[in-house]
């Protein structure tokens, strides 16, 4: 093994956490992978489980600062439960989160949103919706903190998958 | 207009001549006849005929009404104001001021200017006793009008070079008090008048009080019950004694926002009040005083707005969505505290938590139109920012395109993340613990992330090796990525554009592709393990005979 200490980045930055957790999380699959490996249902549930691992650590690394990994983490917590109510839970909460802090921008933002005049209402309505679909909690959001949450959001994205695409050139040789 | 103008310079020269104007002074001077008025060298003789002095300031129509007016108002009405004012201001000028509370704020500005020197002569009646020497002093009209003018273009108090004996502070005074008592309900500049005697900024106080003038000249001649005016005068001094202790505990710091703010709660307390029938004139006049006084402070204002905005909309961002309806719900407050906030938003925080817009000329003012105006600036900021993250934005414009590549780039990001968990689950088999430790510090120490910018050349380079080295890999992930397996063949197709190929794709596929893609997503995400399941159960088969060479 070649020693050699080169440039740290920051410890406490996005990338650093999610990595750790996520290695962590990968290490304890792994750990209970060499019973049957070679199925595909169990490749298909260790795949389901990584990705679940990586999404909650991502989400675990933004904590709750951020609307999509709050829904996120609500819904990884109530996946095994019923994946049906999973959705609507996550709906439900997103908007009673929502609400609780921003009682009457809710208010405003989503009549705003369907009534305003000129291209604004009219191009927003379709692609916002699809935006909400994308973005984890993103249901409950008025436009203006969708794309907030969609900026953040594509920033964890991007962090994650250098990190997974690492961890995947590591491991193939 | 211009007579408006003409009468501001009239008050103003009439102001920093002294003290001798206004109010109880008029009705003496009507009373006593030409006597006195003849000593002055002014040619109009007001005693004679207020008609005629009415067509010589060009304001013919309006002089009658408010000369009947004035007759209407015994003295005693102005002697209250009168005492009234000298309680307020207790300066040893405070004839001028009861003079000029009495008098009607309306009449007063149209009839400056012939009763200049009738005013002046009287003065030397009233009680109080105005000192004469002022009167003699008194220079024609046109010297008035040229000091007027240099009045008002001082910065400094340059008032000894008015024919003034008083002191400076003694003159602004009067000149304030003589501003604030002609205002009525238009308490905004009153305000600003005497808080500048406590501050410094004697070219803010020019620059209102001619404004003030002429805003109460054209509120003169709206205006036709006089004891409306009175009501105001009244209450304009319960206000503006509020106020003034407002201002005195703001300090100067924030002269523009205090005069906001102070303007704001008179507005407010002017709304509330019953005025008759001239309740909505305050509002409309306040803001299309607030237009002209934008005007005269001009690109300054202009400026700070245009830096506000984005300021704002960076620093509220949540504040301000919450204070939306609210922000709607104070129209009167929000157009008034408009030119407050933005001159003082450098230095102060926002004190209160509205909205602070201005709305440009020629926009609607109306509370939704502005609260919707922000939010769109609010959301074209946003998008801004999207496009420097999303790559390969820059080029594109209009919103809805913007949102469409910012959607497929988050559909791409997220079939990324899937695909290589799916690597991950296929790969692990082969961990070593002690890779593990490494492999932490790598990621964590490495910079490099190609892949942000160019993806796609990233997946083609790895799927290449993927399907050369391990085909039971890509086989295996086939049946659960299903038709992301399309859309790696569509992403190694294509190395046109190898940056912005990748996720600009989709905009070339076709209606189809983007059918399948949206099945992809909705599959993924949408609905969860069910389809996931079908997927891999309908895909068993292959996957499992390529697994099983690659075991």
């Amino acid at each position: 093994m070649n020693k050699y200490n080169p440039p740290r980045m920051n410890p406490s930055s996005l990338r650093s956490r999610f990595a750790t957790r996520f290695l962590r999380t990968l290490s304890k699959i792994n750990a209970q992978k060499p019973t049957s490996s070679s199925s595909p249902t169990e490749i298909f549930r260790r795949y389901r489980r990584i990705k679940a691992a990586a999404d909650k650590s991502m989400a675990y690394s933004v904590r709750s600062r951020r609307t999509w990994s709050r829904a996120m983490l609500w819904k990884l917590r109530t996946r095994p439960c019923g994946r049906r109510s999973v959705k609507t839970s996550t709906i439900i909460k997103s908007r009673e989160a929502r609400k609780t802090r921003h009682e009457k921008q809710n208010k405003n933002t989503t009549t705003t949103t369907t009534t305003t005049t000129g291209e604004d209402g009219v191009v927003f309505g379709v692609e916002a919706d699809e935006l909400r679909e994308l973005v984890p909690g993103g249901e409950a959001m008025d436009l203006y903190n969708l794309l907030d949450e969609t900026a953040h959001y594509i920033k964890c994205l991007t962090t994650q998958v250098q990190v997974m695409k690492k961890i995947a050139d590591f491991y193939s040789p | 207009m211009d007579v408006g103008e003409k009468d501001k310079y009239e008050l103003e020269k009439r102001n920093d001549n002294g003290i001798n104007y206004q109010g109880s002074g008029m009705s003496s001077a009507w009373q006593f006849g030409g006597g006195s008025l003849t000593s002055t060298p002014v040619s109009l003789v007001p005693s004679d005929n207020p008609l005629v002095i009415g067509s010589a300031s060009g304001s013919a129509p309006m002089v009658d009404s408010f000369c009947s007016n004035l007759w209407e108002h015994p003295a005693n009405s102005q002697n209250l104001g009168f005492c009234d004012i000298n309680v307020q201001n207790g300066a040893s000028s405070s004839n001028a001021i009861g003079i000029a509370k009495g008098s009607p704020a309306s009449m007063r500005s149209s009839i400056d200017r012939p009763f200049d020197m009738g005013w002046n002569a009287t003065s030397s009646m009233l009680p109080a006793g105005i000192l004469p020497q002022n009167l003699s002093q008194l220079p024609a009209d046109s010297a008035f009008i040229e000091r007027a003018a240099k009045f008002s273009s001082f910065n400094g108090g340059n008032f000894s070079d008015m024919v003034n004996p008083f002191g400076i502070p003694e003159s602004m005074a009067v000149y304030n008090r003589g501003v604030s008592l002609m205002q009525g309900p238009q308490d905004v500049f009153a305000i600003s008048g005497m808080k500048s005697v406590s501050g410094v900024e004697y070219q803010k106080t020019k620059l209102i009080a001619t404004e003030a003038s002429g805003d109460a000249c054209l509120q003169a001649e709206n205006r036709t019950t006089q004891e409306s005016s009175l009501k105001n005068d009244r209450r304009s001094e319960s206000l503006v004694r509020s106020n003034e202790e407002a201002n005195q505990r703001n300090g100067g710091s924030g002269n523009e926002s205090n005069e906001a703010e102070s303007s704001g709660g008179v507005g407010g307390q002017d709304e509330s009040s019953a005025m008759d029938g001239t309740g909505g004139e305050p509002s409309a006049k306040g803001v299309s005083s607030k237009k002209r006084k934008r005007s005269i402070q001009g690109a300054e204002i202009d400026q700070a707005k245009g830096s506000q905005s984005p300021v704002e909309a960076a620093e509220d961002g949540a504040e301000n969505q919450q204070n939306g309806d609210r922000n709607q719900s104070t129209t009167m407050n929000k157009t008034t505290t408009k030119h407050g906030k933005q001159g003082s938003q450098a230095s102060d925080p926002p004190k209160e938590e509205y909205i602070h817009v201005r709305a440009r000329r020629g926009q609607a003012t109306n509370s939704h139109s502005l609260a919707e105006r922000v939010r769109r600036e609010k959301i074209s900021e946003r998008m801004k920012f999207l496009q420097d993250l999303v790559p390969g934005c820059s080029k594109v414009t209009g919103k809805a395109v913007m949102l469409d590549e910012i959607i497929n780039y988050v559909q791409s990001l997220q079939r990324q993340v899937e695909f290589l968990s799916m690597k991950l689950a296929t790969v692990n088999p082969r961990l070593d613990c002690n890779i593990e430790g490494l492999l932490a510090k790598d990621i964590i120490q490495s910079r490099a992330g190609p892949s942000t910018l160019g993806f796609s050349p990233d997946l083609s380079v790895g799927y290449t090796p993927l399907h050369l080295s391990q085909p039971g890999l890509v086989h295996g992930g086939l049946p659960v990525m299903g038709n992301n397996a399309d859309f790696m063949r569509r992403t190694l197709g294509p190395h046109l554009t190898p940056v912005t190929g990748g996720f600009k794709e989709p905009n070339q596929l076709s209606n189809a592709w983007e059918d399948e893609l949206n099945n992809v997503v909705q599959m993924n995400y949408g609905t969860g393990a069910p389809s996931d399941s079908q997927e891999v159960n309908g895909s068993v088969p292959s996957g499992h005979t390529k697994v099983d060479l690659r075991s």
